[in-house]
Formats: C-alpha cells, sequence, structure tokens
C-alpha cells in the first residue's frame, strides 16, 4: 500500500472511530437517565417539565435524541455545564488553554529527560548506571502520580515555601491582557517580565508531576531502540572510518533509534491527558482536568460527554499523525492493518 | 471429518512422558524467573501484601459492623506517627492510618483480583471467537474493539463510573468494562499466530474437532502473553482504580489507599504529611511489585526481550 493511500484510508476510519466513541458516550449518560434534571426546579408542573422536554428533544425516542445532540455537537453546542453554570462550550476554550499550556510543559520536561535517560542507559548497557536508570524508569512506571504531586507539595510548597500552588499569582496575573489564555505567551505579549517568571514559577511543580511519568515510557523505548541500533553494521562501518563515538552516537545511532521511539509519543499524549486530572486536582490548576473532575462527581453529564469526546479526538488524531509520521521515518513499516 | 467414529484418531502420547517433559519444563522456567533479583524483590512484596491482607483481623481490631469502614477515634483526631496505638498517625477525622493501610491491601486485593479474572475471561473469549472464527464476525468484533481504544481507558473508567455513580462497586464495575478490550486484541493476534502452526494443522487432517483443537493446541501456545499482561495489569488496576477513588468516585471514609490519600490532602498545608503519604507508598509498592514481577515474566517466557 502506498503512504497516501494509507493516509486516505486512516482520514476515512478516523470519522467513523469517533462516530462509535459519540455512539457510546451517548449511551452512557443516557443510562443514568434524562438529562432534563439540570432544567428543572421546584416550583415546576408537569406541564412545565413537558414543555421543557418538548424544547430539548428529549420526549422523542433515543435515537432521535441522539441525532439532535450531535447535530448540537456540530453546531458548537455541548449542552449546559451545571459545574460551570455556564454552556460547556462558552467555558471550554479558557480551561483548554490552562490544560495545554500545563500538558506542552510537561511533555518537554518527559521527552527531554526521557530521551537523555534512554540513551544515557543505552550507551552503558548492563552496567550500574543502566540498572539505575531501569530502576527509575519501572519507579516512575508505578508512581501514582497524585501521590507523587503531594509528595512535592509537602516538600516544596508545605515545608520548604519554594513554589506554589495554583496558576498565578492573582494581581500579577490580572495586571496584563489575556489574549490566547496561554499565561506564557499572554505575558511575553504584554512584555512583561514578571508576569512570565510568574507564569514559570507556577509551572515548575505540576509538570514535573505530569511529565515523570512519560519519562518512563520515552527512556524505556529509547534504551532499548538505541541497543539495536548500536549493533547494526551501519555503526561498525562508522567506527572503521575513525569517527569519534560521541559522532558515531549523535549522528548515526541516536538519530535512528529515535525512529521507534517517535511511536510512544501517542501513547504519551494519552498518559497527559488522564495524568493532568490528578495533577490539575492536587495543584489547584484551573484547566479542563480538573473540571472534568468537579463534573465526574457532581454528575455534570454535559461536561462529561464533551471531555470524553475531546480527549478521543486529541488521542486519535496524535496517534494517526505519529503511525503517518513513522511509515514516513522508517520504510520498512508495513502498511497495512 | 471430525466424525468420532474415525480410524484417524490423535495418537496417545504416552502420558507419563509427557508430564515430565512438561515438569522439567516448569522448573526450568522458575529457575529462570528467579535466576533475576528484581523479580525476587517485586515477589517478596507481592507476598507481604498478601499475608498484610489475609492476617487483616489478627493484625488489627476490626471495626464493627463493616471492617472496610475507617474506625474514627474522635480522642485522637490529626496525631503524628509514633502516638500510642496509632503508630502512622490519624487523619483529619481520627481514622488510624495503619489500620487504613492494612485493611485497604484487602480493597486493593479485591479490585485486582476482580477485575483481571473478569477482563482475561471476557477478552480471551472474544478474542478467540474473532481469532477462530474469523471472517464477518472478527471484522465486526474487532470494530467494536477500535472504537473501546479510541478512549482513553482512564478517562473512559473515569466516564462510566461517574454516569454509575459514585461508590467503590461502580469502579470495579467500570474498570472490567474498559480493561478486556486490551486482552481480546491480544489473544486475537496470538490465536491467528498459533494458528499457522503445522502441528494445528496436523490435528485439524487427524480430525480433531475445532473445540478441541482450540482447547488442547491453540490456547495453551497462545496464552503467554495474556498471562504477562494479566500480571502487569494487577499493578496497573489498582494504580488507576486509586486515582478513580482519589478524583471522588468512592464512598468516603472506606478503607482505600486513594481515599486516605485524598483526605489526607487538606493537612498537608498544616504540616500533616503522614496521612496521604504512608497509604500513597502503599500503591507505589503494590505496583512496582507488579510491574516487577510481569517484567521478570516476560523475560523469561519471551527470550527475544532479554536484556533488553
Amino acid at each position: 500500500m502506498q503512504l497516501r493511500d494509507y493516509i486516505i484510508r486512516r482520514l476515512i476510519v478516523l470519522p467513523i472511530l469517533l462516530l462509535g466513541v459519540s455512539i457510546i458516550v451517548f449511551s452512557l449518560t443516557r443510562i443514568a437517565g434524562s438529562p432534563v434534571g439540570v432544567y428543572l426546579s421546584h416550583e415546576m408542573s408537569a406541564a412545565e417539565v413537558l414543555q421543557i422536554e418538548q424544547r430539548f428533544n428529549l420526549d422523542k425516542p433515543l435515537p432521535v435524541q441522539y441525532f439532535y445532540w450531535l447535530k448540537g455537537v456540530f453546531q458548537g453546542d455541548f449542552g449546559w455545564s451545571g459545574v460551570a453554570s455556564a454552556p460547556v462550550a462558552d467555558v471550554f476554550p479558557a480551561k483548554f488553554a490552562a490544560t495545554m499550556e500545563l500538558s506542552i510543559t510537561s511533555a518537554i520536561v518527559a521527552v527531554a529527560l526521557g530521551l537523555w535517560l534512554g540513551t544515557y542507559a543505552g550507551v552503558r548497557r548492563n552496567k550500574m548506571p543502566d540498572h539505575i536508570t531501569r530502576i527509575v524508569a519501572v519507579s516512575a512506571a508505578s508512581l501514582p502520580l497524585f501521590w507523587f504531586g503531594i509528595l512535592l507539595l509537602i516538600v516544596f510548597w508545605a515545608n520548604l515555601g519554594w513554589f506554589p500552588v495554583g496558576r498565578s499569582t492573582n494581581d500579577i496575573w490580572e495586571s496584563i491582557a489575556h489574549p490566547t489564555g496561554f499565561y506564557i505567551i499572554d505575558s511575553i505579549l504584554a512584555g512583561s517580565l514578571t508576569a512570565l517568571l510568574d507564569a514559570l514559577w507556577h509551572l515548575v511543580l505540576p509538570s514535573i508531576t505530569l511529565g515523570f511519568g512519560g519519562v518512563a515510557i520515552i527512556a524505556r523505548m529509547m534504551r532499548s531502540s538505541l541497543i539495536e541500533e548500536l549493533q547494526q553494521d551501519y555503526v561498525d562501518a562508522a567506527r572503521a572510518k575513525g569517527l569519534p563515538e560521541r559522532l558515531v552516537l549523535k549522528r548515526h545511532a541516536k538519530r535512528n533509534a529515535l525512529v521507534p521511539t517517535v511511536t510512544v509519543i501517542g501513547l504519551t499524549i494519552a498518559f497527559l491527558m488522564q495524568g493532568a486530572i490528578a495533577a490539575e486536582i492536587i495543584f489547584r490548576w484551573p484547566g479542563l482536568g480538573r473540571w472534568m473532575a468537579d463534573a465526574v462527581v457532581r454528575g455534570d453529564q454535559a461536561t462529561i460527554m464533551t471531555y470524553v469526546l475531546f480527549t478521543s479526538v486529541l488521542f486519535l488524531l496524535a496517534n494517526l499523525v505519529v503511525d503517518i509520521i513513522y511509515a514516513k521515518l522508517d520504510p520498512r513499516v508495513r502498511l497495512g492493518d | 471429518m471430525t466424525d468420532a467414529s474415525s480410524p484417524l484418531r490423535r495418537p496417545s502420547l504416552p502420558r507419563e512422558t509427557a508430564l515430565r517433559v512438561r515438569m522439567r519444563r516448569s522448573g526450568e522456567l522458575a529457575v529462570k524467573i528467579l535466576s533475576n533479583p528484581t523479580t525476587i524483590f517485586g515477589f517478596v512484596i507481592i507476598l507481604l501484601m498478601l499475608s498484610m491482607a489475609l492476617f487483616a483481623p489478627w493484625l488489627t481490631t476490626p471495626n464493627a459492623p463493616d471492617p472496610y469502614q475507617m474506625p474514627r477515634d474522635w480522642g485522637a483526631l490529626r496525631m503524628p506517627p509514633g502516638t500510642p496505638n496509632h503508630p502512622l498517625g490519624t487523619t483529619n477525622t481520627g481514622g488510624d492510618v495503619l489500620y487504613g493501610i492494612i485493611w485497604g491491601s484487602r480493597t486493593s486485593l479485591q479490585l485486582s483480583i476482580i477485575v483481571v479474572s473478569v477482563t482475561v475471561v471476557i477478552g480471551t473469549a472474544i478474542g478467540s471467537i474473532a481469532g477462530m472464527v474469523g471472517g464477518k464476525i472478527d471484522e465486526i468484533l474487532m470494530r467494536i474493539v477500535d472504537v473501546f481504544l479510541s478512549i482513553p481507558e482512564l478517562i473512559f473508567a473515569l466516564a462510566i463510573a461517574a454516569i454509575l455513580g459514585p461508590s467503590f462497586t461502580n469502579i470495579i464495575l467500570s474498570l472490567c468494562l474498559v480493561f478486556w478490550v486490551k486482552y481480546a486484541r491480544i489473544m486475537r493476534a496470538q490465536i491467528i499466530l498459533v494458528k499457522q502452526n503445522d502441528y494445528v494443522d496436523a490435528a485439524r487432517i487427524m480430525g480433531d474437532s475445532r473445540l478441541n483443537i482450540y482447547f488442547r493446541d491453540i490456547l495453551p501456545n497462545a496464552a503467554t502473553p495474556v498471562i504477562v499482561q494479566a500480571t502487569l495489569d494487577m499493578g496497573a488496576i489498582v494504580l488507576i482504580g486509586a486515582t478513580l477513588s482519589f478524583i471522588g468516585l468512592a464512598e468516603s471514609g472506606i478503607a482505600e489507599w486513594g481515599v486516605l490519600v485524598s483526605e489526607g490532602q487538606a493537612g498537608i498545608a498544616s504540616g500533616r504529611w503522614w496521612a496521604s503519604t504512608f497509604p500513597g507508598l502503599m500503591i507505589f509498592l503494590w505496583a512496582l511489585a507488579f510491574n516487577l514481577v510481569g517484567d521478570g515474566l516476560r523475560d523469561a517466557l519471551d527470550p527475544r526481550t532479554e536484556g533488553r
């Protein structure tokens, strides 16, 4: 199969998968009963309730309701969030920016540290540093993210007072405009160094917490693919022509070892989306994750549906991009099922 | 082909030899598994955890009427570790942290055993049907699996548990609904691989029934990756279950590690570090132990990954 055909096929499958996800999500929320409750109050009569049901098409059969819901989603109407007391679509952008900012800095932590650790261990295979790295990686994969965050808070916030919780210091946040919702970008646009430092200062602990789990996934993959590359003939050839070991590693082995490592980045994105919920609770980060956590505890259906749908879209797109990059980078990849 | 009275029957192997070969192989496998120090370390932690769960009623006085509910000692609120009768301190509401840790091991054991066994059975069944039958049924089942895999598992479980209503039972149920998919996919791939072996063709030519071939020739040879995955999941499920209860999907006041970490959170600003730290450490050790054993098992069962 040609790469182009492969991409086209994947793009056709993508909306079908999303449709499946939306059916699952919709059926799930309807198991809990009619969502009419959000619009009701105690003094309403039966006739009024019926009127409301008719207005939102809740008196129709389920497949018809699904159709109306899906139509709403396509028009940007995701329903009313009980937790935020506002339409989901109105609250979403600001929270999305907060979560994205945190996820991106965490991804930087995860990728930088993961690649470094994986290379470090792979070069020193079966020596002490390798064993230590392996233990660190297994530990990171077993670490409850929410507990790790709390430990950091106990040490660096409660005891040492070095780092704050929350996303910003109130006065500084209010002193600049927020056109993008990304605090770092906003502070650079406003030309305020105080705001930039404030943004970075608040990002340190949550980014380490969220990024650390991703380190394990990336480091292990990098290590094993580097070991495989170092056994290849071209590495011997590079050494034989007298290239210094540092360059053999940098220009040849490491570059090729990155190819399989790209595949786990999709996994890391799912990991970040999931971890963001706990990290945002602990660090009082006003993002999508904490919103979802509140919605989950209080049964806010519209928010739950939107969040699940959104993360699935992101997850599927990330995997698609990763697969395409992988197929492009490594021509040996068999395209097909 | 599958006529039982057919003269072409599977020649019965000399039973004793087969048994001896099998025993020798399991012996070799055990030696191989136990030669890895990190695997032994994992085994030791698991054994300690299991004995803690088993002897819970003798280690602490069970809370009446429900031992899975944290006992409240209103005379000893927020006590630091080292307090008499409360060696690991107490929570904001006077719950003994040590009690929570010990009975929490039972809660975690229940959670992981129920979820792993249910999902392995469902996943193996569905994966086997898809792999054995093939065709349209395979296509339909695998498209369903694809849809399930499109939602990140923690978020999926979170949404299901939220909609079923907050309770520990619903956490178990939601994890069962999410985790079977992985096994179905692994099993299907394995079956398709094993089916291509000559000995399967041989059995078919001999006139064995499809069910017989499946149970005697295919399933035992396809099970390895499922066993490894199940071991890893014994840890992962406690990790995810604790995350769900940390977020607030379990009843408050139960002896469960995630709930304890969550309840301890409120005290850290005032320096009460113990109520979150110890239960969280248990979740970490539990997951770590099963990860180590799962890795060791994979290395021993699949020589290709050795030393990687």
